[in-house]
This record gives structure tokens, sequence and C-alpha cells, in this order.
């Protein structure tokens, strides 16, 4: 056999047996649920009958003028990109930084990782309690830097509530960007590095012109993963802050959930989710696209 | 303290020391306060032997013989059947998933396997057995508020030991249920939705070791609520404010105070044609106090629920709150609060005016002091109703609720006789799990309770329209009140049309 | 590189402070789970200097540490008994690991190794299953599942989180796949091995690493499930994150309770991460490289 026969065999194998097993849980346990959103999109619970009743477009209608909604959309899209932004910085700083051999290192990146095993609801409730304006320990480190007045409670003042939400999920998933970036960094070739170290470039200008090229596929995937999640993530708001005060926290997530399972709209539930759904999937799409992430 | 007071504090000190409730260090700890310390160990090990009174205590605790022995007969056919009741975490519902179903499990051969959730996840499980008609859940935890929507779902209790004459535990007596709790959350219609399980229900809580050194007296109306606790707050800020609030935007908790508000000021939610007017003149005048009210709460009372609350009171930060009586047994307690002994309860301040539940719909009931009561009732849908009937009666008698009432720190007991029992009052001393607030408890609930109103749009009304919108407000959202309600107005509108 | 000894020396001071930084909370929340709640709320707030108490462990764990043991009643009315709850979250988690890796690597190398059409809008469909919200597929999974009776079973659980992670497991697998110089297969294959012999005995192993780390993420992310376990269960079993609302009472919240279970539920987790900790990173290592 010459080796352009092999590469053909292995090439024309059949996938399938192979995917099958992937495919039909997918189809099993996905695709349903989507159709029977969609269904449920065009109905409503009625509580009292226990039925769901067929109401044609009377949900998406609602929807398009639902202002509620549209506020949510709004901090929902600010939610999103602070926590991304700040996330993806701040784990690419932290990466770089311990990416060291110094001592105690390799116990620091491990600490690291005990933030990802807290339930994020639990994690929401230990914020809760510390930046409580009473009793909570980061208000009153905040209040002894100068930064914060004990008679401004961080979640029960609009313009500072969702930045007290970020703080939890920030400390949450930050450690969890850097895992990936750190093993990124690592798999990095030695040898451009000691080339433009030679030629006298600055740590900075390596970062910029060999690092980050170099790490872009991986920056890539870590926004997709973590982007995707983000978008569904309602644990932090639901326990700090109930989405409030007002709106000022309300995100769609959260209100998807509180149709759903609160108030009993199961059609107007799953209207939100799919609108959520359609969002994300545009925005993953852009994203891969203008990431030339090709699979 | 006054020197009674002090006796009384010892006394049930020392009470928790020797029934082992309570390590010596903490009792140290709490007798030094009285200026006693090591005197008082002496007192506690010397006069009565460490060992025996531990036995008796464990033995006051135990279900009544004749209840066990009533179940063990009538309990033979259904032994290793398997019960299921999901419910919220309240005092009976913990009190007995952890301390008294294994003398049930016991005596009967049934197992009873109970799911504590969140009060909504109740509703949405609940929602799904009977939409799917599963009979998943043998027994339901229904909510006052739900009480409409599960009507059908449920036997009435009276027609069960009708039509079950053999399964009818002996002196049950269903008219022993106090006859405002069976109207204000088990009544819907005609029907009987299960009967009253469980009572939580505002009182007046206050600092009275405060309200002494400043000379004030318990506030008797809710003008005296706010220059009592204006008062408390001028003299003791920042440190120690007057009043502490259940106020979190979006929460269940923030609508329950200002009901109580609303009521107090004469204001309803509905009127008799079924229209919100929480947004008239009283319905106004009731939300500027409420907001005058928490200007002189601590700041970030409204990141509070009336967890917060309760720690607030709880901790020294506030000298007074109008909320839930269920947390005065855990003031009580000197190994979680700063605050043990020096807590009184009294009714609520008496309103400004009162509307009549005729004058509203939905079957609101105005009055001072909300309730959150809840009932149990057995599914119709559930495959085992006779056993289920069986741990009905059980869990909601006189013995297993005066039990409750003992092990679950203090909580409200639905039945008149269990006010009587002589171990709940034995229990009316300071210390955890007091009882010594439940003569104000019954008292609230015979005069003064207000129930919200009952529609199956409640849960959505109650938990995001009005608290969301309150919220806003107090976030300084809107230009007045008056704004705020008349868009609560809309929003409840814009829910029942659905 | 070499870089100074006082670079050295401000890098490693920087190190820790920001993991003391982010480990801080962990402190104070296990901290928590060993106060009376009088020393939980106070101001200023206390940090260290707390008087220590097991009680909330006592409770919790249905143990005695050997300290007055508390027959009173904590608040909420109950002992909140939960240690079982730990075993199911236990199982769990590994049951529903070892399942989405088992689908996931077989599917993951199929998409690494064959070429088919539509590969890329293959793996993104497989991406998107991600996307949808969880409360949407909870109520009609609730409904297939009592269809199945899987409502309430390990079972149903174990497959819902396996189902969950899949994405998550192909997207990271297939890129460690791809990390293996495809000349090894090919080479293989010339010497006669069939694709499932190679895939067992040449590139399975050389992927350890990979799958190690994939691995541990799909551990977390089942083991902070809330959504699904609350949906799809009743009394049989429940996992620490649905268990922990139990606190949140009508008479106020457990903190002590729920921080003692929380830091209770920290040690078997963490006890994974650090198992995989040197295949994590030199896994994700050999997946990121691939332009």
């Amino acid at each position: 056999m010459s080796i352009a026969q092999v590469k053909r065999i292995a090439i024309s194998d059949s996938p399938w047996p192979w995917l099958l097993p992937l495919v039909a849980l997918l189809v099993v346990f996905t695709v349903y649920p989507l159709i029977y959103n969609i269904w449920l999109s065009f109905h409503e619970f009625v509580p009292k009958q226990r039925v769901l009743k067929y109401v044609g477009m009377a949900n998406w209608i609602q929807l398009v003028n639902d202002g509620r909604f549209w506020g949510a959309l709004g901090v929902t899209f600010l939610y999103f990109f602070i926590a991304l932004t700040v996330e993806i910085i701040l784990g690419m700083s932290v990466a770089i930084l311990l990416d060291a051999e110094l001592p105690g290192f390799a116990a620091l990146r491990a600490i690291l990782s005990m933030t990802l095993v807290i339930p994020p609801a639990i994690a929401g409730m230990m914020f809760l309690l510390m930046e409580d304006s009473q009793f909570g320990v980061l208000s009153y480190f905040l209040g002894q830097l100068g930064l914060l007045d004990k008679s401004t409670p961080i979640l029960g003042t609009s313009s500072l509530a969702l930045l007290g939400v970020l703080v939890a999920e920030i400390w949450q998933w930050t450690p969890f960007m850097v895992l990936i970036f750190m093993a990124g960094l690592r798999s990095l070739p030695a040898e451009p590095y000691e080339a433009a170290s030679i030629d006298g470039a600055s740590s900075f200008q390596m970062f910029r012109r060999l690092t980050l090229p170099m790490m872009s596929r991986v920056i890539a995937v870590a926004v997709l993963l973590r982007g995707i999640d983000l978008f569904r993530v309602f644990d932090y708001v639901f326990v700090m802050t109930s989405g409030g005060p007002g709106t000022s926290t309300y995100t769609v997530s959260l209100y998807a959930w509180q149709q759903t399972f609160s108030f009993l709209k199961w059609g107007y539930g799953a209207t939100l989710s799919l609108t959520s759904l359609v969002i994300v999937m545009v925005m993953a799409n852009l994203f891969i696209r203008v990431a030339k992430v090709r699979w | 303290m006054k020197e009674s007071d002090r006796k009384s504090y010892l006394a049930s000190v020392t009470d928790r020391f020797v029934r082992g409730q309570m390590d010596r260090r903490a009792f140290l700890r709490a007798t030094s306060k009285l200026g006693l310390g090591a005197a008082a160990l002496g007192m506690g090990m010397g006069s009565r032997p460490f060992m025996l009174n531990k036995a008796v205590a464990q033995e006051e605790m135990q279900p009544s013989a004749e209840v066990m022995a009533w179940l063990k007969e009538v309990g033979k056919p259904f032994a290793g059947t398997t019960l299921k009741f999901a419910t919220e975490s309240t005092p009976p519902s913990n009190a007995i998933n952890s301390q008294l179903k294994k003398y049930f499990e016991e005596a009967t051969g049934i197992k009873v396997e109970i799911e504590v959730l969140p009060l909504e996840q109740v509703l949405q499980k609940m929602t799904l057995d009977v939409a799917s008609s599963l009979g998943t859940y043998d027994l339901y935890y229904i909510d006052q508020s739900w009480a409409a929507s599960f009507s059908q779902d449920v036997f009435d209790p009276r027609e069960q030991i009708k039509a079950k004459a053999d399964l009818a535990m002996p002196n049950y007596n269903i008219d022993d249920f106090l006859p405002a709790l069976v109207d204000g959350i088990s009544k819907y219609q005609d029907r009987w939705v299960g009967v009253p399980y469980d009572i939580p229900i505002f009182i007046m809580i206050y600092r009275r070791d405060i309200y002494e050194k400043l000379g004030l007296k318990a506030p008797a109306t809710f003008e005296e609520l706010y220059t009592n606790s204006a008062t408390i707050t001028k003299e003791m800020g920042p440190d120690t404010f007057g009043y502490a609030g259940q106020m979190k935007s979006g929460h269940y908790a923030l609508e329950c105070e200002w009901t109580s508000m609303l009521w107090g000021h004469g204001g309803s939610i509905f009127n008799a044609d079924k229209t919100f007017v929480g947004n008239d003149e009283r319905g106004i005048a009731a939300l500027d106090y409420y907001t005058k009210l928490k200007d002189i709460m601590p700041p970030g009372v409204n990141q509070w629920t009336w967890d917060g609350q309760g720690q607030a009171v709880a901790q020294g930060v506030a000298a007074s709150m109008l909320s839930w009586g269920e947390f005065f047994p855990f003031f009580d307690d000197p190994t979680q609060t700063k605050v043990s002994g020096l807590c009184e309860a009294v009714i609520p301040p008496q309103p400004i005016a009162l509307r009549k539940a005729e004058e509203c719909g939905y079957g609101e009931i105005p009055g001072v002091g909300h309730q959150g009561g809840s009932s149990l009732a057995v599914s119709r849908y559930s495959k085992n109703p006779d056993a289920a009937w069986l741990f009905m009666q059980w869990a909601t008698c006189a013995d297993t609720q005066a039990l409750v009432t003992t092990l679950g720190g203090g909580t409200g007991p639905t039945r008149a006789s269990v006010y009587d029992d002589p171990r709940v009052k034995s229990h009316a001393r300071v210390g955890a799990g007091t009882t010594r607030h439940l003569p104000v408890v019954r008292e609230t609930i015979d005069k003064y309770m207000g129930s919200e109103p009952d529609l199956p749009e409640w849960a959505q009304i109650s938990s995001d329209t009005i608290p969301v919108a309150l919220g806003k407000y107090f976030s300084g959202s809107y230009g007045s009140s008056k704004e705020a309600l008349d868009d609560i107005g809309t929003g409840i509108a814009a829910v029942l049309k659905g | 590189m070499h870089q100074s000894k006082l670079i050295r020396t401000v890098r490693t001071i920087a190190g820790w402070l920001v993991v003391g930084a982010f480990f801080f909370p962990i402190y104070f929340w296990t901290s928590v789970a060993f106060r009376d709640s009088k020393d939980i709320f106070n101001w200023p707030p206390i940090i260290f200097n707390f008087q220590p108490t097991m009680r909330n462990f006592e409770q919790v764990f249905g143990i005695s540490f050997g300290f007055a043991r508390q027959d009173a009643v904590a608040p909420g009315g109950g002992n909140f008994y939960m240690a079982p709850r730990l075993w199911d979250s236990i199982v769990v988690a590994s049951m529903s690991t070892v399942l989405a890796i088992t689908v996931a690597t077989f599917a993951s190398y199929a998409l690494s190794r064959m070429n088919f059409r539509g590969r890329h809008q293959f793996v993104n469909w497989v991406l998107s299953t991600r996307m949808m919200p969880p409360v949407a597929v909870a109520i009609p999974m609730f409904f297939i599942f009592k269809q199945f009776n899987l409502l309430d079973t390990y079972i149903g659980v174990i497959l819902i989180h396996g189902l969950m992670n899949l994405p998550l497991a192909v997207l990271l697998l297939k890129s460690f796949f791809d990390d293996i110089p495809a000349e090894i297969d090919e080479s293989a294959l010339l010497d006669g091995a069939s694709r499932w012999t190679i895939f067992r005995r040449v590139v399975l192993p050389m992927a350890k690493g990979g799958i190690a780390a994939t691995a541990v993420l799909c551990f977390i992310f089942s083991w902070t499930e809330f959504l699904f376990v609350l949906t799809l269960t009743q009394t049989g079993l429940k996992t620490v994150p649905v268990v922990s609302s139990t606190f949140v009472t009508s008479i106020g919240t457990a903190w002590g309770n729920m921080a003692a279970l929380g830091a209770a539920a920290i040690v078997p987790a963490f006890f994974v991460v650090l198992l995989v900790q040197r295949h994590l990173v030199r896994g994700l290592t050999m997946g990121s490289l691939k332009q």
C-alpha cells in the first residue's frame, strides 16, 4: 500500500459509527426540548385548568412590546461585556504572573482553581454576606480604603448593584480563564522569545507581537466557552439582588426563570429562552467568523 | 436588667446548660454577663444531677403514648408504604423531618420522605404534579396564596373524617384549629383546602432595654412606632437604629412589609370591584409613612429580606421590627445573638384606620398582623391517600404540634389547645426556643390578622410587580409615591389581563 | 530569559497577593462555618478573632466532635443533616463525567481524524446545544424523564449532567486530538492496524493529559449544577447546590450551617482537581497549540 492509499482510507472512513452515541444523545435530549420550546412559545399555561392553551403569536407580540424584556436585555449585554472583558484581561495578567517557577507558585495555581468548585448559588450567598453594608467584610475594607461610605450599600444602590454582582462573577470565573490561558502559555515555543530578546525587544513588545498572536486560538476558545455560559448565568443576580434595586440588575435569564418557575408562564418563559438562544447563536457564529475559528 | 429578669435569664441559661444544650464556655460567658460566672456553674452542676435532668428533658420530648398506640394499630395495613411530601423550609417541616417523623415511621412502618425546597420551587413542583396528574407527592404544602389554585386537587379534611371513620384519629378535634386561621389560610369558598399547618405572623418585637433607657413605651400606634424609632436613631445612631425593615427590591419580603403599612393606614390592595386601590389617599399616606420610616432605618436595609432584618435586631443594630414572630425564639438564643432576654414581643401597633374585608376583593383581609401561613393537605392524585391521611392527622394533631413548637423553636401553633399545653408553656422562659411570645402571637391571630388576596396571579404580583416597583421607588426612580403606586396599579392590571 | 532578583521578588510577592485576594473569600466563608451567628454579624466584621464552634458541622453531618452535643434545634427548626447529599454529589459528578468523557472521546476522535462534509457546521451544532438556557430544557426534560421513569433516579441525573457537558468535552477533546500528529495514525495504518486499535493503543494513551483536564472541568460543572437536579429529583437524591437552598428558611438563613456544607463540599471536588492538577496544565497545553 502506498502512503496515498492509506491516506485515502483514513479519510474515507465513515465517522458516523464514532459519532452515533453523541448524535443520538444530543437529538433526544436537545433537539426535542428545542422543538418543544418552539411549540410552547405559541401556547400558554393556564393555571386554573392546567392546560396549555394555543395563543398564536401572542407571546412573541408581547415580547416585542415588553419594556421589561428590552431593559433586561440591556443589562444582560452590559453584564456580558464587562464580565468577559475583565475576565479575559485579568485572567491573562494573572496567568502571565503565575507562569513562573517561583517559591510556592505551584501551590498558588492549585489554590486559585478552588473558586471553581463552589456552586455559583453559594458563591452568590458568600458575596451577599460580604457586601452587606452593615455586616459585610468587603464593605468594611472598602470603607477603610475610603472608597465607600457605610451609608452607600453596594447592592442597594442602583448605580453600584451590577458592579457588586460582577465582583462575584469575576471572582469565580477569572480562575477558569487563568487555567486555560496558563495552559496556552506553557505550550508556547521558546525560540521566538529568545530571538526577540536578542533583538532587544521589551517585555511588552514581546507580549504584543508574540504572545498575543500565538495565543489567539486559546483566547477564542475561552471566549466562546465562557461567553455562552455568561449569557445563561443567573445565580448571582438571583441570590444577591433579585434583579434590584428596581430592575437595575435584572437579566434575561432571570426573567425567563421567573416567568417559567415563579409565575408558571411556561409559554412566555419559552419565548424568552428561545430569544436568548437565538441571540447567543448569532453572536457565537459572528465571533467564529470574525475570529476565523475553523473546527 | 431588672432583678426579676436577671433571675429568669439565669434560670433559663442554667436550664440549658444542665440539659446539655449549651457548652460550659458559652454558659460561663452568658452568666458572667450577669456577674455570676463560676458561681452559677456550681449551681448548675451541684443542685441538679446532670444525667438525671438530661433524661427528664428527653422524656418530656416524647410523643404521647396514646397517639403512638393508635398509630401502631391503625397503621398496620400500610406498613411498607412510602409517602412523599414537598415543603418549604419552615420550622414545623424541619422539626418533623429531622426529629419527629421517626416516631411516626416506627409506629406505622410507613416511610415518609420530605423534600425541602425554596417556596417557589414547591409551587413549581406541585404544578407539574397536578398538571400531569402524576401523584408523585402524597401531601401538599399549600401556601395561603395558593388555596384557590389547588382547592380542587386535595381532599377536604372534614370529608375525610366523615368518609373514613376507621382511620379518624380519636380526639383529633378539627374544631381546635383557630377559626381565624381556617378562614385566612385554609378555606377557599366552602372547601377546606387542608388544615392550617404553619402560621408565621407579623408581631411587634422591640428591645426593652433600649426603650427603657430612653424612657419610651412599646409602640401602640404606627405614629408611636415612628416617633420611638426616630428617637432611638437620633440618640444611638449610627451604631443602633430604631427600626429595621425587610425591603429587598424585587423580593416578596418587601411586599409583606408594605402590605402591613398599607393596611395599617386603612388602605387595601383591592377594592370590592377587584380593582387595585393601593394608590388611593390612604395608600399614598402609607407609602409616605414607609418612606419616612426608611429614613431612620440602617442604610442598606434595601438589601435585606427578613433574614437581614432579623440579624439586624439579633446583633443589636436595630431596636425594633414589625415582622415574623418566628424570629423571636432565635433572638433569645444567647449563643446566636447579642440580645438574649432583651427583646419583648407585643401586638402590632394599632392601625390609623382599618378597611373592612367586605370592602376588599379576592378575599383580602386587612390587618396589621400580616400572616404567611400554609395548609397541609392530602393530594387527590396520591396513590396512598389513606396512609397520607394518617400522616396528615398525626402531623397536625395537638400532641405533635406541641412537640413541633417546643422543638421547632417556638413557631406559632395553629391549634388553640397547643397554646395552653404545659410543655409549650414550660418553655416560656428566656432562652433558645422560647415560647414566651406565643400569647402575643395568639392574640394577633385572633384579633389583628391580615391576609393577602387569593388569586392565581398573586404569585407574580406579590413577588414581582409590587416589590420591583417599590424597589425602584426606594432607589429614587420615581418622582413621587403616587407615581410609583400608579405604576403598580398599571402593572397589576396588565398581569390580571394576562 | 533571566530576570533580576528584584523582579523575581516583586513577582513572587505579587503572585501571593493576587492569589491571596482570590483566596480570602474562601477563607472567610470557611471561617463562617466555625462561627455562631453572633460572630458572623458584626461591625467591624470579625475576621480572625472569633470563638470557634463545631456546632454547624455537628448539625450538618450528624456527628459529635466531642463538644457539648447540641440537642436544641437550629434556627429553622431542624438539624440540617446533609451528609448523604455529599455522597449523592460525588456519585453524580463522577459518573456523569465518565459518561460525557466516553461519548465525547469517540466523537472527538472522529472529528479530529476524519474529514467529512459539514464537519465545521457539525461542531458548531454540537456547541450550540450548550446555548439553550437550562430553564427552557428543564420542563420538557421533566416530561421525558417521567415517560422513561428516570425522575428522581441517579441514572437520570447522571444522564442529564453527562449530556450538559458533552459540547464542552467534545470541543476540548477534539483540540487535544488535533495536537497529536496524524502521521502517527498513518504509520500505524501502514502496519496494518485497524482504526480501533490505533485509537485504543496509540491515540488514547497520548491524549491522557487532555482527557484528564476535560474530565476535571466536566466534574466541576456537574458538581455545581443547580437547575436540572432541582427539577428532576424529589427525595431520592439531591446534590449539594440544591440542598444548600434548604438553609434559606422561612425564618432566616442558617449561614453557619450553609457555610459548613459549602466548606465541606469544597474538599472532595478540590481533591479531584489536585489529582489531575499536573495533567491539567500539561493536558490543556497540548490542546491549545494549533493554528
